[in-house]
């Protein structure tokens, strides 16, 4: 059997390797990254679907809680599959510009695959920290002053972030005096103190700098706006929510039962408000996403924040369905920038693109039978489950916040079949790579429309595993395995 | 494969072919041809209009755990019924000439046709929703699909339909929240596990669940105060497709309020609920909810210059005239409301036909720009007229029959403030359909207009059909009432006795054939004193004298504009545009709010915020 190491081992060694490969043959360097990325997919895939039941393994030879361990269930092998899937859609295929590009994905698709699978509190952060420092080189990839700027901006307060997380983790270390996350749910009840909340609130706020959990998100609309479309599709559709899973993943094990549950619930109502008033206003199209998707990371916090199962089948649903829409409409701004006004009668000159941004624009509004729509009912159905009254007024706001994305969005689709004017020369024309890449994301929406029943089932049985504290626990704790990875080397 | 999945599928056909025909010229016919199929399809079914079993549809999806599933029963297929027909009547007007002079004038009849089509299909698939998700479904689908009607013909008519999208989907969002209360109470969607739990439903949550569907489906009739996006947006459409819109669109949401609040729920549970404060049940409530949104737009259609918007704005007022009866629920009211909902859309489709009518020849439908066309387009005139007499409740046509339904029941019922809102709201409408049918077709020809002809066949031929059934409904009522009968007993209301020509019962009876027969004995009488005086002479429409003077033709002597100037005078310091401010404000507020948040990211403090919401957050969990 393959080993999932390798999908940690084999990007990161690709990348740092990738200047040597360039300097020997130009064009076998390109062929690297693609290949890399095709065995991360093999391995998690072959992983994912052969797995009965969640799997800890032990690196290094030690086992849990004194090893490094990583956690093996449905969702981290999903996201496993996910991270190489989509950066191999938005891989630079055409870029010439030399490697760097190149190395900095493969860098976020080591340290995003790391971060998923990790068990242990501490590794996750290293893995966050790798896939921050990959992230600024991606987002300044742009080499102009408005995306250094930018980019900047997101390196002070991502590094502020990171202190504050590392002091949350420190935190946790005090008080239980482990870091491997199912040891820590072990000794959960030593955490439901302040000492203890403090920490998660510092962990939140300190990884939510990622996962644009409002008011850390301050770099959102800034980067996202000078970035390439490419990877403002990427931050904002897989690592925000690899930095959400991280924030889950701890809640489940040792935060499940407190007060941690409303802070989510408080942010994520902010962030909604926040991220859906400002994108309203919005002038150009990629603020206007930007800001859209802070709304929708809020909504995803809202639901995760849904005491129990319930709460991780919503945030599941509303999570992938951000993470298959947003990636295809950033892509489509590509040519589509500026303010959006400027679009007029852009549906004339690109009609595939349009009709795409409709396809979205409705599947995120939730319009039925679109699968944004279940997966907003899935969340409407868990908040009022959760009989509370601040979950019901989380509901209020959700659907507040849904008409206001419907004026948004349907008014950017009426300015694109708006008759175009005489004196609009520039061309709203997109390339065909970006087309295809927001096509194909299209067609799995519509296969995912047509398959409902089954993805539903499938992924309440992942949110059910995946919010099994007890499982989590027993897994890592009694049935770690120790691969033998010098074997297969 | 049962009846209804022959019609489902005939109606997707007719959404694809037009869909794919785009470049057809003569996909207009093909697209008629389609509805009468579908329209076959459902008279075939037509044992549902006689108290025939349910039909139900041999597939059913089962998403999430929650089944899915279509049926249709005697209401279904009365508004089924309703809908096809409209369809079809705006779609064979518009398949011959008048498409083709859209076609020139860069409008794309395909699309039309396939707007049309497409809204049909929704409509028909939210009439036969056989659980609360199915119905959210196609209450869905058809908002969105009303939607592409409205935005076609582009301009302002993208703004109208953008306010309107935000009304619907606020609604929309009401009724999830609605349904999602359901589901927590019921664990299920379906309407039987709603209608057993409903009953032993606390106060709180029947007047939650009342005001989010109310309000929800209401938007959609236009239902004060939510009124201001529906006339804007019908009249813009492009002619049939306002027809079309206008007959039936809006009777999605009475639909929609008859299965939830009225059936699902429970009238009587409404009325036992009394609002503190006042003399006041909560359906009370609802009737003058719906009383109110007979008058203020009403009231409104008498400013309108109009032709499309005075009628849309009537289609608002019309319509709170069945949610009334509905309410009501005694066999009276019930009927009454259920029969409007026919007949509105009989003498609505060709009233909004017969001014397309007038556009395609003038190319205009402002009332202080026409005039004196009666000569020139006879058949059209005839249209409007048999139309407005309809609207206005007059007999011998079927708005009055059913009108009188529901102005019996309120008095029998005991409510006689309600009543004389609806009697004001009548005479509002009387008043305007007046200055309809005055502004257009009678009063001073216009220069312009005087090498005008009478439309081609295509288009009067709809015109006349609908004119025919305006009145046969009206002489004999019983055809129509045999199938609101039947849907009565679906929705489990008490029968309407009722014969061929009206109503047979002690509380109130009515023979529209007695009536007709009176009515057209006193026309013999005055026609045979007419005809039996000296013989008149015609003259020359432009052949006017005035004082002894002769008028030249561009001698505006015959006033349209400011029409109702005294009236006017009266009541015109009442229209002050409140709902309007008020909705101007909700935008300023939210326009405001959302500068706000912006600030936020303006502003370079990124790690300032953070500081500050480590901090809130601590002092969270520890202060």
């Amino acid at each position: 059997m393959n080993n999932i190491a390798f999908n940690i081992a084999l990007p990161l060694l690709a990348a740092f390797l990738l200047p040597v490969i360039h300097n020997g043959s130009a064009k076998a360097s390109r062929l690297v990254g693609p290949f890399v990325l095709l065995a991360m997919c093999w391995f998690a895939a072959a992983y994912f679907i052969f797995i009965e039941h969640p799997v800890a393994l032990a690196l290094g030879g030690f086992l849990p809680p004194l090893g490094i361990s990583f956690h093996l269930d449905q969702l981290s092998l999903l996201m496993a599959v996910i991270i190489p899937l989509m950066l191999l859609l938005l891989w630079p295929y055409t870029n010439r510009e030399g490697f760097r590009e190149e190395a900095l994905l493969l860098l976020l698709a080591g340290a995003s695959s790391g971060m998923a699978l990790s068990g242990d509190l501490f590794n996750i952060y290293v893995f966050y920290e790798l896939l921050s420092v990959a992230s600024f080189g991606l987002a300044a990839s742009t080499h102009n002053g408005a995306a250094f700027a930018a980019t900047f901006r997101y390196l002070v307060i991502s590094g502020l972030g990171t202190v504050l997380a590392l002091t949350g983790i420190g935190l946790i270390y005090t008080q239980t005096g482990t870091l491997n996350l199912a040891h820590i749910g072990q000794l959960a009840a030593q955490l439901d103190n302040n000492v203890g909340l403090a920490a998660f609130a510092l962990i939140v706020l300190g990884i939510g700098v990622k996962a644009e959990i409002f008011p850390v998100n301050g770099w959102v609309p800034e980067v996202y706006a000078t970035a390439k479309p490419r990877i403002s599709a990427l931050l904002a559709g897989l690592i925000s929510k690899l930095a959400v899973l991280a924030i889950v993943r701890l809640l489940v094990v040792a935060y499940a039962d407190t007060d941690a549950l409303s802070l989510l619930l408080v942010l994520g109502i902010l962030g909604i408000i926040w991220g859906e008033l400002s994108a309203w206003r919005a002038k150009d199209l990629k603020r206007m996403f930007a800001f859209s998707s802070i709304g929708q990371l809020g909504m995803v916090l809202v639901a995760f924040s849904i005491p129990g199962e319930a709460g991780m089948f919503a945030g599941l649903a509303m999570m992938l369905h951000h993470l298959l829409v947003k990636p295809a409409l950033f892509m489509l701004t590509e040519n589509w920038s500026g303010s959006i006004s400027s679009l007029t009668g852009a549906a004339r000159q690109s009609p595939l693109g349009a009709a795409l941004f409709i396809l979205f624009a409705l599947s995120l509004i939730g319009v039925p039978p679109f699968p944004g729509f279940w997966a907003k009912l899935i969340m409407v159905t868990g908040l009022v489950g959760a009989d509370d009254s601040l979950y019901l007024l989380a509901l209020g706001i959700l659907l507040t916040a849904t008409v206001i994305e419907a004026n948004y969005l349907i008014r950017c689709a009426i300015q694109l079949y708006a008759p175009a004017d005489e004196n609009s020369s520039q061309s709203a024309k997109h390339g065909r790579l970006t087309l295809s890449i927001s096509s194909a994301l299209g067609v799995v929406l519509i296969i995912s429309l047509f398959s409902i029943t089954p993805l539903g089932n499938k992924l309440y049985q992942i949110a059910a595993e995946a919010s099994n504290r007890s499982l989590y626990i027993n897994t890592t704790l009694s049935n770690a395995q120790v691969p033998a990875l010098r074997k297969i080397q | 494969m049962s009846m209804l999945d022959t019609l489902l599928l005939i109606s997707l056909l007719t959404v694809l072919l037009t869909g794919l025909g785009q470049r057809v010229t003569f996909i207009g016919w093909i697209a008629t041809l389609l509805l009468t199929a579908q329209l076959l399809t459902l008279l075939l079914m037509g044992k549902l209009g006689y108290g025939g079993e349910i039909i139900d549809a041999s597939f059913g999806f089962s998403i999430l755990g929650q089944p899915l599933n279509w049926r249709y029963d005697a209401l279904s297929w009365f508004f089924a019924l309703i809908t096809i027909g409209s369809a079809l009547a705006g779609s064979a007007f518009a398949a011959g000439a008048w498409g083709d002079q859209y076609r020139k004038e860069g409008g794309n009849p395909g699309l039309l046709q396939f707007s049309i089509a497409l809204n049909v299909l929704a409509m028909l698939l939210l009439l036969g929703s056989g659980d609360l998700l199915s119905l959210f479904i196609g209450w869905e689908l058809v908002s969105w699909a009303s939607l592409l009607l409205m935005v076609i013909a582009g301009g302002r008519a993208s703004e109208f339909g953008m306010r309107y999208i935000v009304y619907a989907t606020a609604g929309a969002m009401a009724v999830l929240a609605g349904l999602a209360i359901i589901f927590q109470l019921t664990g299920s969607f379906a309407y039987d596990d709603l209608a057993a739990v409903a009953p032993a439903l606390n106060t709180l949550q029947i007047v939650t669940l009342t005001l989010l569907f109310f309000f929800g489906f209401g938007i959609k009739m236009g239902l004060l105060p939510f009124h201001l996006w529906q006339a804007d947006a019908y009249a813009e459409t492009p002619g049939p497709g306002t027809a079309f819109l206008g007959a039936i669109s809006s009777r999605m949401g009475l639909y929609a309020i008859l299965v939830v609040i009225i059936q699902l729920i429970g009238l009587v549970r409404l009325i036992e609920i009394e609002i503190p404060y006042s003399f006041l049940s909560l359906r009370d409530l609802l009737m003058w909810v719906a009383a109110i949104s007979i008058i203020i737009p009403t009231f409104i259609a008498l400013r309108q210059s109009d032709a499309r918007r005075l009628l849309a704005w009537h289609g608002i007022g019309q319509g709170g005239y069945m949610l009334i009866g509905l309410l009501v629920l005694d066999p009276y009211g019930s009927a009454g409301g259920l029969m409007h909902v026919f007949n509105h859309a009989t003498y609505q489709a060709a009233l909004f036909l017969s001014v397309s009518a007038v556009i395609y020849r003038t190319r205009t439908s402002d009332l202080n720009r026409l005039g004196g066309l009666v000569t020139r387009m006879p058949l059209s005139f005839l249209v409007m007229l048999i139309g407005i007499i309809g609207l206005a409740g007059i007999p011998p046509m079927n708005g009055f029959v059913s009108k009188w339904l529901v102005y019996r029941s309120l008095i029998i019922e005991g409510m006689p403030l309600l009543f004389v809102a609806s009697v004001i709201g009548t005479l509002g409408t009387i008043l305007s359909v007046y200055k309809l049918i005055h502004n257009t077709f009678l009063g001073q020809l216009r220069l312009e207009h005087e090498h005008i002809r009478e439309v081609p066949l295509s288009m009067t031929i709809p015109m006349l059909v609908l004119s025919a059934i305006v009145f046969i409904t009206g002489f004999m009522p019983g055809l129509v009432l045999d199938w609101v009968g039947s849907a009565q007993v679906a929705l489990g209301m008490p029968q309407l006795a009722h014969t061929l020509g009206g109503v047979e019962s002690t509380q109130g009876s009515l023979d529209m054939i007695w009536v007709c027969s009176v009515l057209f004995g006193g026309f013999a009488v005055g026609a045979l004193l007419f005809y039996s005086g000296n013989k008149a002479k015609r003259v020359h429409q432009l052949d006017n004298y005035a004082g002894g003077h002769f008028l030249t033709a561009d001698v505006r002597y015959h006033y349209s504009d400011n029409f109702y100037a005294g009236l006017m005078h009266h009541i015109g310091s009442w229209y002050r545009g409140s709902f309007l401010w008020l909705e101007s404000s909700l935008i300023s507020v939210v326009s405001s709010l959302s500068g706000g948040a912006q600030l936020l990211y303006n502003s370079f403090h990124p790690a300032l915020y953070l500081l500050m919401a480590i901090t809130l957050s601590l002092y969270f969990f520890i202060g």
